[in-house]
């Protein structure tokens, strides 16, 4: 193989992995940098001598955000939203895709229709509130679970994935005594685990993700995800409230925002290795083959 | 067969979705329904506020809230809201009725409808009754009233907050002094740049910088520059009521042309219509900036900065230009106290509100609010208090102390805080400037064509400015741009704003 390269050949190649690097450190450099910052010292990055690697390390910076039960309160509920909102996701959305992908139910054109429609037109942000808060959700963490228990586009790209499934592996397992709850449950999920763990990542980055409708329908401070509390660190830094008063206490450094960025980021890359290799499978779906 | 099971299995999806959605609970709304009968004035009121969370929320309860409860005989109840999303949450608590019995509101469009449309109480008329509220300067009430109505308590700041801090041993050692005149400015930007005050052998310092909002705003640079040149304060209206913007008066011109020959000459950062105000900081602390025009203490600087350099100095010196001290006048407010009607019903609730809102200012409460509880926060030594734990500090009572209405010093307090000498030259020097205030006449008027282009109009006008002072327009080039502005609402502007001031006047 190797004797066949050209020079020609090599220099591509070289090029190719040359380039291919400079990708692979522009995505890692800014990570990189963030780890960094959150392990030096104060006075270093206030002289702005850092560039990748602390010359002192400090680990005061994660010192204070541990000093304070908020951070991991508000992580505990992140969790919490992210793995039970998921699981509400992943079941209601099969539950709602299956029958969905069954030509003969009746008025199924009819729902594809309703579901797309949500897609394209939506009631805004105070029409949604007004049903949070007619379900009684408001105050609770069901309130960022419940009202996307189902995304519209998920439904589809999963009720097409099922459409896949050929129809003889159900038709062999009714006869084996399999009801449709059966069928689904025993035969379809497991044969899907790849759209699954795709569907399952989308949604939980999502809950991960969760800032403005926590904001929006949870009044208690101690029901706040994560995120609210990473913004709020990471915007007051630059915000001019209350410079009116008496204090002169520092503004939060640089090192303690790192800090709270890598503390909320690392859970959720954290879970991506482990979903990866269902991922590239899930993602392309249309060359499934039955 | 199959079809109805999957059209059961589509029921029972819906079912669970209703039913995990009720067994969820609903805790009651916090306070919004409060039970206060008439007569009954012993018993503590319940009064829910909603006010923007600033640092940490402190714990429900914590020692400085209960005080607060026991000495105004009430039972408040707060619900912090991030300051990020705060404008669209109060919009979907007015939208849905759920308003608490005092909230924090801004002096915005909608929150200005909303005033006009009398969704809050008018308590203009009763605040004669309350001797502390009725005591404090009337400009703070004036700076935001609604069609000369007052809708709410100011939660102050002060007027003049422009002064300008500056490394005194850079300036001692070169024997330069605070520049006055818009030469005197030049020259100073132009010694510092070039004379290398570092002494580091690179010529890495700067006169001052510029971030992206060097225009915009109260805290505007350019708008304070030109304002201690003798510019109007945004606005310039005549005895007529003819109004001019700033940025059509001579004097601002004059400072413009002084940013474009800075710029042109590499005085000033070269990316300062891009920078943010926080990279900027970063430069200032570094200690390769010589001064800027701020709203903030000299003493932070100070103290950010000897972490880096040992030997740095700052000082603080009024905005002065050929003519003595004039700053801009600001609105004088954080935001405003609002009692909405929806959720405080009858006179005699809101004059209970009211009374809260005045008790906050009685001696015991000022303390309380500046400083927090005496023996956890602060000690009282001779005519000072002295802090006692600045962590506690600016987590238990800086969020009290900047949203809950106070004066500082300026009002009920005896016993200032000990702090240093350059601190209290900053703050002096901070009221002492009310005196030079230049106020902004069209600072509460109204206008429909500001309320909907506003916006659109001011960036016209913000990136015609830049455009000039990189010399991507020129003398002519910028006129046409404000006859730009004029035919695109500009002259309507000004033209409502006459009507309303006239209005006003009479």
């Amino acid at each position: 193989m190797l004797q066949d390269k050209t020079i020609g050949n090599r220099l591509f190649d070289m090029f190719n992995y040359a380039v291919l690097l400079l990708m692979a450190l522009l995505c890692v450099l800014p990570f990189v940098y963030v780890l960094a910052v959150s392990f030096a010292s104060p006075a270093e990055v206030a002289k702005g001598g850092l560039i990748l690697w602390p010359k002192e390390w400090s680990l005061a910076s994660y010192r204070y955000i541990f000093s304070t039960d908020t951070l991991f309160r508000s992580l505990l509920v992140s969790i919490y939203i992210t793995v039970v909102g998921t699981f509400i996701n992943l079941l209601f959305t099969s539950l709602m895709a299956y029958p969905l992908a069954k030509p003969h139910l009746r008025g199924r054109q009819a729902i594809l229709l309703a579901v797309l429609f949500t897609m394209l037109f939506g009631g805004g942000m105070i029409p949604t509130y007004f049903v949070v808060k007619a379900l009684h959700l408001t105050n609770t963490l069901w309130s960022l679970m419940i009202p996307g228990a189902i995304s519209a586009f998920n439904l589809i790209v999963l009720k097409n994935f099922f459409q896949q499934i050929p129809d003889g592996l159900e038709d062999s397992a009714r006869i084996d005594g399999c009801n449709d709850v059966g069928v689904l449950f025993r035969i379809v999920l497991p044969l899907s685990l790849p759209a699954m763990a795709t569907f399952g990542l989308f949604y939980a980055v999502g809950h991960w993700n969760q800032f403005f409708n926590a904001i929006l329908y949870i009044n208690d401070n101690t029901k706040w995800p994560i995120q609210v509390l990473l913004r709020e660190i990471v915007i007051l830094a630059s915000s001019s409230i209350g410079d009116n008063s008496i204090d002169n206490t520092e503004i939060q450094p640089l090192t303690i925002r790192m800090a709270v960025i890598v503390f909320a980021t690392v859970p959720i890359l954290l879970v991506y290795p482990f979903l990866q290799k269902h991922f590239a499978k899930g993602v392309m779906l249309g060359s499934v083959k039955g | 067969m199959k079809k109805q099971a999957a059209s059961v299995m589509g029921g029972v999806m819906l079912a669970t979705a209703v039913l995990s959605a009720c067994s969820s609970g609903s805790e009651g709304q916090a306070g919004a329904g409060g039970s206060s009968k008439p007569g009954e004035d012993t018993k503590p009121f319940a009064l829910s506020i909603v006010a923007n969370q600033v640092g940490e929320i402190p714990p429900k309860g914590n020692p400085l809230e209960q005080a607060l409860a026991k000495y105004t005989n009430t039972t408040p109840e707060f619900q912090w809201i991030p300051a990020s999303a705060y404008d669209d949450k109060v919009n979907v608590m007015m939208a849905s009725g759920e308003l608490p019995k005092l909230i924090k509101v801004n002096y915005v469009p909608t929150i200005i409808n909303a005033m006009k449309s009398d969704q809050f109480w008018e308590i203009g008329p009763y605040l004669k009754d309350y001797k502390n509220l009725s005591a404090q300067p009337s400009s703070y009430f004036d700076n935001i009233k609604v069609e000369g109505k007052l809708y709410g308590i100011p939660i102050f700041r002060d007027i003049g907050r422009a002064v300008v801090h500056y490394r005194k041993d850079w300036f001692d050692a070169a024997g330069l002094k605070v520049p006055k005149s818009l030469d005197d400015w030049y020259n100073v930007l132009k010694a510092v740049a070039e004379s290398d005050p570092d002494k580091n052998g690179k010529k890495d310092t700067y006169g001052f910088l510029l971030d992206k909002a060097y225009n915009q705003g109260t805290a505007s640079t350019l708008t304070r520059l030109s304002v201690a040149q003798g510019g109007p304060n945004k606005w310039k209206v005549d005895d007529q009521g003819t109004f001019t913007p700033e940025f059509m008066t001579e004097e601002f011109f004059a400072t413009m042309k002084l940013f474009k020959r800075l710029y042109d000459e590499k005085l000033i950062n070269q990316d300062f219509s891009v920078v943010d105000a926080a990279t900027n900081d970063k430069s200032y602390e570094a200690g390769r900036v010589a001064l800027r025009i701020s709203g903030g203490n000299a003493q932070s600087m100070q103290t950010n900065l000897v972490k880096v350099v040992p030997t740095a100095v700052v000082d603080a010196a009024p905005l002065e230009g050929p003519s003595g001290i004039r700053v801009p006048g600001e609105s004088g407010n954080a935001g405003i106290w609002a009692i909405p009607k929806s959720s405080v019903k009858t006179e005699a609730e809101m004059k209970k509100v009211l009374s809260f809102l005045d008790k906050l200012l009685d001696k015991e409460m000022v303390y309380l609010i500046n400083k927090g509880v005496e023996g956890k926060h602060y000690k009282v030594e001779g005519d000072f208090t002295i802090p006692l734990d600045k962590d506690a500090d600016a987590k238990e009572v800086k969020p009290y102390r900047d949203t809950l209405i106070q004066r500082g010093e300026a009002y009920n307090m005896d016993k200032p805080m000990k702090e240093t000498d350059l601190f209290l030259k900053n703050k002096k020097l901070v009221s002492g400037n009310e005196k030079y205030a230049v106020n902004n006449p069209a600072l509460t008027l109204l206008s429909d064509t500001y309320t909907e282009r506003g916006k659109e109009l001011e960036q016209m006008i913000t990136d015609a400015e830049t455009k000039f002072i990189m010399g991507k327009i020129d003398e002519a080039g910028w006129k046409a741009e404000m006859d730009k502005w004029k035919k695109a609402g500009g002259d309507k502007l000004m033209q409502e704003y006459k009507e309303a001031y006239l209005k006003n006047k009479k």
